[in-house]
């Protein structure tokens, strides 16, 4: 057992309060754990290019095909595009109806406001030219507006694209006007597209218009979050900075358009990166100055409060100061000191730092040679929390007590932004312009279904809390257990005396839950990996049965050479635990309990089960993600249940080379697991659902252009004459709504089982929410499925159930997890891949849950 | 749990066949488990089993070799007495396709290997980068920190790239006469292709080494011994084990002492260790310290004496043998003492003069072991076999006479 994959498997089901503060923009990477953010740092923000090639030839349409609007960075925002798929059309069992019925109804309040349109709101789209063609985007834009065609209407443009509320007399307009070096510009103005307010090219653009309001409520874009430096939350004893702000977004839901707010907090630390330079600098004095700051700040993301960005530090360039001069973009010569005296009125205090070196990310996909950005240390801040910071329990304690808002807490706040939109002036008046109408927050009824029992060998038990059940499963006999009969133990020399008690320890909680664990052979080692390695190597003969390895630290390169080798090299089970764990007085029951019920999911033994009524149902989970080391591969992991009762699994993971997290190999993965079914059931699955996590924004129609297809013909190869039913369910973990219930005229996170199935959900999918955690600080994260395909034709009703069951199964915690189990394994595995092995594990090893 | 059936192997045969031999000694044998600890020692007699131990090491891909008899043993010959060369090139990261300079070369690695003698010798340096593009710093701190973490500035150790590459030349190409081949990995090819170019355009020298993938090289081996093509899957299985990550004597002394895995030399000899262990094999050749790092399979362990039935009978007589008798592990070794000869450049060592010693490890154990037990009688049949290894090595003669 690692710290590591430990923190990371609990903190997924008792501390399930989402990391709210800034959210991460792209795939989140493993390393940044909750309240790091490190945005990727946002270059110049200049929206768009210019350059689209777009020429609607046939006129006039109203369709969304190849909506080609450019988001910040020129990129199509990826939330927009996983809008075009449509897959609930094509599921008959749901067109009409997709919510559920079962369940105490409960009341909930939600992040969501309602937006009101005009019934008849259209947008006008135009391509707009320039004879003869204008290279820089600010003189286009400065040409366009002068015009009074356009002066008082309400309107968006990026350089090339024009989105208009009112619609221009003529279908091609013909404006020409003057530069102020005297050359006559002709504009040609052509009406390209007629929008509805559903259009999900609408929905981007509701999305400027929010952001020319937020920033006149004077909130900050960074990334994509707004925040408002004015009211900062200061942690002195840490020297950090928090700014509040909240991320929004306007989209259609079920049955209107609606604005979603979160808050989140942009974590900066107080000082500059010159006062730590200083600072560091008194440290280690003159000789290893440079290279302990290139070692400390490099890789770091500072802001310049100036421009309020953020960079990221590639380099410091220890021959340039301040009162050098650089060329800008006109060619004219300037001083750092001057630029910045002129531009911001900055005054810079000290003439001999170096400057701060950041790569800017090329806007086109060209490989044109990357621009750079000089940055002057003294006027960045650091922003996100050193590695150092985070192991800090105290200091991530004290941000916890910041950011971790409870509901109510979050709900006033969100209040707050309300009541600041409805009365800014300026706000109200951008809003009106656009025939937009500001309403009240939104709330919905959910269901409460009912929790479930567990069973395990000869009882069943219905838990206190579906949240943890261990205390009441602990006399409980565990479904079953193969029992251990050789098996060795590898440690240090010094760990001899924790070895005794926690053995004896091991045999009692074992042979109470009915696993029998006999006395395994002991092999003493010198400390570091090759010594346990080559004891490993010696010892596993094809009888050993499992070996334990007890590490006295928590150095990844033992638990990677370990895992490494025992999982493909020479296939046994094996346990690491770590001295430390094994020393926690008064901890020792608990730790040896946990540990036991590792050890038997590993040799492939089963804890306990759900009451789960349909028969012949095979249920799978899907994650991918990136390999640690090679950022070219990704992982895909697959974990699919081999017997009726969901209890025993087969697990797999394969390693290919792609860019993006969609998996290409799903065929050999179903097929292994279809044959693996036929092995134990003697027939095959009359259903199966797939559960797929790992998806990224804009993903979806890949995913069911492209994986569905796989996992369809593998499931029709399988049998000649009735092939088995199909769902697939994508999962996932962060979404925009949130729900409060009120209680007692306060508000509180809803309880377990609670369902949301309409009005917070999508009119093209067929979707839920879910509450499987609980939060014990914070508010609670609902988890969102989505049922991309599905010819079982399950009631919502069965399938909302069914799911909630499933995140009963998890064997490495007894309680309830925030996604199905399947899943979870599938996490689980493609997280031990990716971080430790970087190889496919043997296939011996496929049928017993080897990577807990 | 592997799935049991699947580990049934020729030792699991050969103890089965044991069984009624050891029930009419009296020994209290009721299965195969039981039997195991009897029947090491006889097992490792044949000489021309391979090294690995059943069911442990790497190798089990089913594949049956042919008879090996039946082929002939001239093209054996060339091809065991055949020379290759394994090279890499470790740089800090690799940058973006649109800058001039794709790699930074920091370490190379390169061994002279054959089937027949293992590896012959092995050249390693680290290389002065030369200065890291601007703004490109972290890039590569980052991707030097995720693998061999060589530091990318003020690194004392790193030598100027047209020494290095002229020591490299030396020491793969010392006569004039035709290149020999030299093979890499072929994830790795471009790159170190890409930095062999770079540093002959630093050192002006002219570039004539033609750079091969291993994996041609196995499916050649095999293909010419066994006539018929391998599978692609099996040729990387086979070059991609974990087992010798942390063996002695295969990194460099640097990464060595960091203990860090990631080491140009430790790749390349990997990969002569691999190929050893599953091709050499193949063709009856014993497998010595120059092919696998034996040493680290004597047994180097405490082992509690009062919980542990040990398995192999070997290692538990060994094991009380090195209580006994502490010299006897130390004079076996003549590890690490560099003898370097004037004509080769640094960097270079020639294991061939201080391994001289040949000769499977176990049959050594067994031999150390069988001088002190009693029954010595036993391995009269393998004396003939060792007697050359016998004359080199007279601390052992010192040692059984004790007995």
């Amino acid at each position: 057992m690692s710290g590591r994959a430990r923190v990371r498997a609990r903190g997924i089901a008792c501390r399930p309060s989402t990391p709210e503060i800034g959210r991460t923009q792209a795939s989140p990477s493993p390393a940044s754990v909750d309240v790091s953010d490190k945005d990727t740092p946002s270059s110049s923000g200049y929206m768009g290019t210019s350059r689209i090639s777009q020429k609607n030839k046939d006129g006039v349409s109203s369709g969304d095909v190849g909506c080609t609007f450019l988001g910040r960075g020129g990129r199509i925002r990826r939330e927009f595009m996983d809008l075009g798929a449509c897959t609930r059309e094509k599921l008959a069992h749901v067109r009409d109806c997709k919510t559920g019925s079962s369940g105490i109804p409960v009341k909930l309040v939600t992040n969501l406001f309602n937006l009101d349109l005009p019934q008849d709101w259209q947008l006008y789209q135009y391509y707009v030219t320039y004879i003869p063609d204008l290279e820089s985007r600010r003189l286009r834009i400065a040409l366009l507006y002068s015009h009074s065609e356009l002066f008082n209407k309400a309107k968006v443009f990026d350089g090339a694209i024009l989105f208009l509320l009112e619609k221009l007399e003529e279908k091609v307009t013909e404006l020409s006007s003057e530069t102020q070096r005297g050359e006559t510009v002709k504009i040609v103005i052509t009406l390209t597209r007629e929008l509805p307010s559903s259009s999900p090219v609408c929905f981007q653009v509701f999305s400027i218009i929010f952001k020319k309001i937020l920033k006149k409520l004077s909130m900050y874009q960074i990334g994509r979050n707004y925040y408002n430096p004015s009211e900062p939350v200061e942690i002195p004893q840490y020297k950090l900075t928090l700014w509040p702000g909240y991320s929004v977004s306007v989209s259609q839901f079920e049955s209107s358009l609606l604005f979603s707010a979160d808050v989140c907090y942009k974590v900066l630390r107080s000082e500059t990166v010159l006062e730590f330079m200083t600072d560091l600098y008194h440290k280690t004095g003159l000789s290893s100055f440079t290279q302990a700051c290139e070692k400390e700040l490099l890789g770091l993301i500072v802001l310049t409060r100036y421009n309020n960005k953020t960079y990221r530090i590639d380099d410091i360039d220890w021959s340039v100061r301040p009162t050098h001069t650089f060329q800008k973009r006109d060619g004219a010569e300037i001083s750092y000191v001057d630029y910045y005296k002129q531009q911001y009125d900055i005054t810079l205090s000290d003439l001999n730092q170096p400057v701060l070196v950041s790569l800017l990310k090329s806007k086109r996909n060209d490989n044109t040679e990357a621009r750079i950005a000089h940055l002057i240390p003294e006027l960045c801040f650091l922003t996100g929390l050193t590695s150092q910071a985070i192991s800090d329990f105290q200091l991530m304690k004290a941000l916890a007590e910041v950011t971790h808002l409870s509901p109510l807490g979050r709900q006033q706040r969100l209040a707050r932004l309300a009541d600041d939109i409805q009365r800014n002036k300026d706000a109200r008046f951008e809003l009106e312009t656009w025939g937009l109408h500001f309403g009240c927050q939104m709330s919905l009824t959910g269901r409460i279904v009912p929790l479930e029992k567990i069973l395990m060998q000869d009882q069943v038990c219905q838990p206190m809390s579906a949240a943890d059940w261990s205390k009441d499963v602990r006399t409980c006999k565990i479904l079953s257990a193969p029992s251990l009969n050789k098996w060795l133990i590898i440690c240090n020399n010094r760990a001899e005396h924790v070895n005794e008690s926690f053995l004896n320890c091991l045999r009692r909680v074992g042979s109470s839950m009915g696993f029998n664990v006999d006395y395994p052979k002991m092999i003493k080692v010198q400390e570091d990996p090759a010594a346990f390695l080559r004891a490993i190597q010696q010892h596993v003969d094809a009888d050993v049965q499992l070996v334990m390895c007890i590490l006295s630290s928590n150095q990844k390169s033992y638990y990677d050479s370990i895992k490494k080798y025992m999982s493909s090299d020479c296939p046994v089970p094996s346990q690491c635990v770590l001295t430390r764990t094994l020393n926690k007085q008064g901890m020792m029951m608990s730790v040896a309990t946990k540990i036991a019920m590792q050890m038997t999911c590993k040799l492939g033994g089963e804890l306990w089960a759900v009451e789960i009524p349909l028969k012949s149902l095979m249920v799978v989970g899907i994650d991918v993600c990136k390999d640690a080391l090679n950022k070219e591969m990704a992982v895909v992991g697959f974990v699919a249940s081999i017997n009726t009762r969901i209890t025993r699994w087969y697990s797999r993971c394969i390693l290919q080379r792609t860019t993006t997290n969609v998996a290409d190999c799903l065929k050999v993965l179903m097929i292994g697991a279809l044959n693996k079914w036929y092995q134990y059931n003697h027939g095959l699955p009359a259903r199966i659902i797939v559960y797929r996590d790992g998806v990224g924004d804009g993903q979806l129609k890949t995913l069911i252009e492209y994986e569905v297809p796989q996992l369809l013909s593998s499931v029709a190869e399988s049998s000649s004459n009735t092939s088995s039913k199909l769902s697939v369910i994508v999962v996932r973990k962060k979404c925009v709504p949130r729900f409060f219930m009120e209680m007692n005229r306060t508000l509180q996170n809803p309880p377990l089982g609670t369902v949301v199935d309409s009005e917070a959900t999508r009119p093209d999918w067929y979707d839920f929410y879910l509450i499987s955690q609980v939060a014990h600080q914070g508010t609670v994260n609902p988890t969102y499925y989505n049922v991309i395909y599905d010819n079982n034709g399950l009631k919502p009703d069965h399938m909302q159930r069914l799911t909630f069951k499933l995140c009963h199964l998890y064997y490495n915690w007894s309680g309830l997890i925030r996604i199905p189990a399947p899943c979870q394994y599938a996490h689980k595995l493609t997280f031990l891949v990716a971080q430790s092995i970087h190889k496919e594990p043997s296939l011996e090893l496929a049928n017993s849950l080897f990577y807990l | 749990m592997p799935n049991r059936k699947a580990s049934r192997n020729a030792y699991y045969f050969f103890v089965q066949e044991k069984i009624p031999e050891l029930r009419r000694r009296g020994l209290p044998v009721a299965r195969v488990a039981d039997a195991i600890p009897y029947c090491s020692a006889d097992w490792a007699k044949p000489v021309s089993t391979p090294l690995r131990r059943p069911g442990m090491l790497v190798s089990k891909q089913s594949f049956s070799p042919p008879d090996i008899s039946s082929l002939s043993l001239d093209s054996d010959q060339a091809l065991l007495g055949g020379i290759f060369y394994f090279l890499n090139i470790f740089s800090h990261g690799e940058l973006p396709p649109h800058c001039e300079q794709r790699f930074l070369p920091c370490e190379i690695g390169c061994v002279k290997y054959s089937l027949q003698e293992g590896i012959l010798a092995d050249f390693h340096s680290f290389i002065n980068p030369g200065e890291i593009p601007r703004g490109f710093r972290f890039h590569c701190q980052a991707a030097s920190d995720s693998s061999h973490k060589i530091p990318i500035s003020n690194f004392e150790s790193g030598h100027d790239q047209a020494t290095v590459l002229q020591n490299l030349y030396r020491f793969i190409h010392p006569n004039p006469g035709s290149w020999p081949p030299v093979y890499c990995k072929s994830d790795d090819r471009p790159r170190v292709n890409w930095c062999l170019k770079h540093m002959a355009k630093a050192s002006e020298i002219r570039h004539d080494l033609e750079l091969l993938t291993v994996e041609d090289l196995v499916v050649g081996i095999y293909q010419e011994k066994f006539l018929k093509e391998p599978s692609k899957t099996w040729v990387r299985s086979l070059l991609d084990v974990a087992m010798w990550d942390y063996s002695s004597n295969t990194r460099c002394k640097w990464h060595e002492e960091n203990d860090i895995l990631f080491c140009a030399l430790a790749v390349c000899k990997k990969i002569a260790y691999c190929i050893s262990n599953s091709l050499a094999t193949l063709f009856g050749i014993q497998l010595t310290e120059a092919h696998v790092p034996l040493q680290d399979y004597k047994a180097s362990n405490s082992v509690t004496p009062k919980m542990v039935v040990l398995d192999a009978g070997r290692y538990q007589k060994l094991r009380v043998e090195n209580a006994g008798f502490p010299h006897f592990s130390s004079s076996s070794q003549g590890q690490g003492s560099n003898t370097a000869t004037g004509d080769y450049p640094s960097g270079v060592k020639i294991s061939g003069q201080n391994n001289s010693v040949r000769g499977r490890g176990i049959t050594r154990l067994l031999e150390s072991i069988s001088s002190c037990s009693s029954n010595i009688h036993k391995f009269s049949t393998c004396e003939t076999s060792l007697t050359p290894y016998m004359s080199q090595k007279d601390g052992y003669k010192s040692f059984s006479s004790l007995s």
